[in-house]
């Protein structure tokens, strides 16, 4: 292709009196040449157009000489003496053998599956190229990771949900399928929007390395939640951990400084919005935090410490946690004193996760100025703290779901991700104790938590 | 034509000079008209040399497409005329298409929902698996080297009969008279028919995308011309005309450009919404469109 602009210039009758010299060439090329008749059908056909319209014309222009065709924009400006032909993006192809299109799908391509998947890594296209094995019927619509069992790399990488997220290309992602090793790759997909629309790559069959191994590697974990990405795996979970908190704890900081307006004063609109986007990035992070919690809790033989623990001491270290958010509300906390101590077992660190839950619900759903009380108990071998507000109250049936997983009550506020009190309860039970509550509408909640009971020395 | 040539030899004219002569009478008989070019030629063949070998497999796997297509070439290939009009429409629905994503710039953009690279999800509306199903009906019109192709279930009815019957006749010939391979022969024939009624083809995946739209046709056929999604919008479009998939794409690509706004009538679109289709068509080299005042002869003007 060449930058730069051809001209020419035919009379009224159509003569070309001058041309640079690859118009003019093809001029001579079509039996013509300075001083005669225009000879390029197309060109010619256009240029009286022109004329007799008295306009200009500007269009695609196609023509072909014995060795190439010849693709370009024409723009001709028809005068008084004839017109003015300005011919750019001057594209001449070499000619290709009819046979050449046909001929292409005989060059040898690697043995292996050619395959496209939408934006949401559903299949679209799997067929076999070479001498590969015949794909797996009923492949249409089904998601990338049920067809080819992803394997994470040397890195506990997974490349395909890198690419994904990054939405650009990627190689090197070990599949497995009907116990047969491949190795994934694929191009990003993008429309004239510029929307991402998924893959489109090619599975090679992977070289054999090395013996088989003995056993069979347990099929992928199929969440009716997540589909079946490796949820759980723990080398994933890890991963998507750390590939979502950098990006959002850094769209966190940004938005807090324009928010802030550190650099200077902005628009109070804009410095609001940007409060917003900080405010729904800490909601993100909570649900990756939580998401991990799910993903680490979920794992078969998941099993929680069994640290000697002061439930009382526990309690106001949630209470010293949280008490500036109390006081943004002027919510008074009642937190147990210094000397009410109650031993217990279960491991520190998860069972003050479950109370800055639990406190932290209380402050969210507790009107403003008003109280809430921690309080710890022995009930026979059990310890237990309650967590007890003046908020709305939860009825009987809320009460009966409270603990699923994504519940959050008919609530759809940015406060909270719904798995809080699913994994709540899910640690206290892995810490051989139950988290229940007690309320009622206009009652407030009450929320126990109990745990072995441990005498003290 | 041969009537007005006279050989001086007792030979009869080699094909060579018979296709010869018979593109030069084309020519004197419309010369202004623009011929196809030899990515046209190549893409066209290529379709049927590709579907050739697709119908030859489903007749007998062990037929040698290679050789058949051989003999085809040197033969003349049966029924040429009735495959010019489809293997010409796929080719240049993809010279089309090709050009169109070559200008496509590829630059990320976030997603304005978070869950739209989100991994797959079970729960799809029936607008989502209908277009889903249009992607997957389109696919099947590429090979696994992503040259195009025509899928059986695209092809017209009567076509593929004839076509079957063809390469069923070159096999007969090729390897036995027995009757008894007639008979298996003639039952591969039969069943292939029968399998290609129940496939969902292009025209069945449009029209269950168009009735899955449930009234949004319009910002579908707004959506899929911005996006360059071409399939899409000639599948509505053929859709709510009642049209087969292919015909509108042959409709659409040798249309006038004042002739758009008549033809996608019924998808209610305004000139800005197809303003990006016409750019695209203008771009489209040697369109098979008189784009210009066909009686404008060079001495028109004059």
């Amino acid at each position: 292709m060449t930058d730069r602009v051809i001209c020419g210039r035919i009379d009224r009758a159509g003569v070309l009196v001058n041309a640079d010299t690859p118009l003019l060439r093809l001029q001579q090329r079509a039996g013509s040449g300075l001083g005669k008749p225009l000879a390029l059908p197309h060109l010619a056909r256009l240029a009286a157009l022109a004329q007799r319209l008295q306009r200009d014309i500007s269009r695609p222009l196609r023509t072909a000489d014995d060795h190439s065709d010849v693709h370009a924009l024409v723009r001709i400006a028809p005068d008084a003496d004839g017109a003015s032909i300005e011919i750019s993006d001057w594209r001449a192809r070499a000619m290709t053998p009819p046979e050449m299109a046909a001929a292409a799908e005989d060059t040898a391509l690697a043995d292996g599956w050619t395959w496209e998947c939408d934006q949401q890594l559903r299949l679209v296209a799997l067929r076999a190229a070479g001498s590969t094995p015949p794909v797996p019927p009923g492949w249409e619509g089904r998601s990338l990771s049920e067809i080819f069992e992803l394997r994470p790399d040397g890195d506990g990488r997974f490349p395909v949900l890198r690419a994904l997220a990054r939405q650009a290309r990627f190689d090197g992602q070990s599949v497995s399928v009907a116990g047969a090793a491949m190795t994934l790759a694929g191009d990003a997909l993008f429309d004239a929007t510029g929307r991402f629309t998924g893959f489109r790559g090619f599975a090679s069959v992977s070289e054999p390395a090395g013996p088989a191994p003995e056993a069979k590697p347990a099929p992928a974990f199929v969440d009716p939640a997540f589909g079946s990405l490796p949820l759980s795996d723990p080398q994933f979970g890890r991963r998507i951990d750390g590939a979502l908190r950098g990006p959002l704890s850094r769209i966190i900081a940004t938005a807090e400084t324009i928010s802030g307006q550190f650099d200077g004063p902005i628009r109070a609109d804009y410095a609001r919005y940007a409060g917003d986007i900080a405010h729904a990035g800490r909601h993100l992070l909570g649900l990756v935090d939580d998401l991990a919690d799910l993903q680490n809790i979920e794992r078969p033989g998941f099993k929680a410490a069994r640290d000697d623990i002061d439930l009382g001491d526990l309690a106001r270290r949630a209470v010293g946690l949280l008490g500036m958010k109390a006081e943004e509300k002027g919510i008074r906390i009642s937190a147990p004193a210094a000397d009410d101590r109650m031993p217990a077992t279960g491991e520190f660190r998860r069972v003050l996760q479950v109370l800055l839950n639990l406190l932290g619900n209380a402050i969210r759903y507790s009107p403003d100025h008003s109280q809430i009380w921690l309080r710890v108990d022995r009930q026979g071998d059990r310890a237990t703290i309650t967590v007890a507000d003046q908020g709305q109250g939860i009825d009987a049936d809320q009460q009966a779901v409270v603990f699923e997983k994504f519940e959050r009550l008919g609530r759809t506020d940015s406060g909270g991700s719904g798995l809080g009190l699913y994994i709540a309860r899910r640690l206290a039970r892995a810490m051989d104790g139950e988290l229940t509550v007690d309320s009622a509408p206009g009652q407030g909640a009450r929320f126990t938590l109990s745990l072995p009971a441990r005498d003290d020395g | 034509m041969s009537e007005s040539l006279s050989f001086s030899g007792a030979e009869p004219p080699s094909p060579t000079l018979s296709a010869r002569l018979s593109e030069l009478a084309g020519f004197f008989a419309a010369p202004a008209a623009g011929r196809l070019t030899e990515e046209q030629r190549a893409l066209s063949l290529g379709i049927a040399r590709r579907l050739i070998a697709e119908v030859a497999m489903r007749i007998d796997p062990a037929i040698d497409s290679g050789a058949l297509w051989q003999a085809w070439l040197r033969s003349g290939i049966p029924g040429g005329t009735r495959l010019a009009g489809a293997c010409f429409a796929r080719a240049e629905e993809h010279r089309w298409r090709r050009q169109s994503a070559e200008r496509v710039i590829a630059v990320p953009l976030p997603s304005e929902t978070p869950d739209e690279a989100a991994p797959a999800d079970a729960s799809m509306t029936a607008r989502e698996r209908a277009y889903l199903d249009l992607r997957i009906a389109d696919r099947r019109r590429f090979d696994a080297y992503g040259q195009p192709m025509l899928a059986i279930a695209d092809l017209d009815g009567d076509l593929f009969r004839a076509l079957l019957h063809d390469v069923a006749a070159w096999r007969l010939a090729a390897v036995s008279v027995d009757t008894g391979r007639a008979a298996d022969l003639g039952e591969a024939v039969r069943q292939a028919i029968e399998r290609q009624a129940d496939e969902p083809g292009m025209t069945a995946a449009a029209i269950a995308y168009h009735d899955a739209l449930d009234g949004a046709l319009p910002d579908a056929a707004r959506e899929a011309i911005a996006a360059h999604d071409w399939p899409a919008l000639i599948a509505l479009a053929a859709a709510v005309q009642q049209r087969r998939y292919a015909d509108m794409a042959l409709a659409l690509l040798t249309a006038e450009p004042s002739a758009l706004p008549s033809l996608l009538a019924p998808l209610h679109l305004d000139a800005e919404a197809l303003a990006p289709l016409e750019a695209s068509l203008a771009m489209l080299p040697a369109r098979a469109v008189s784009d210009f005042d066909v009686g404008a002869g060079p001495e028109g003007g004059r």
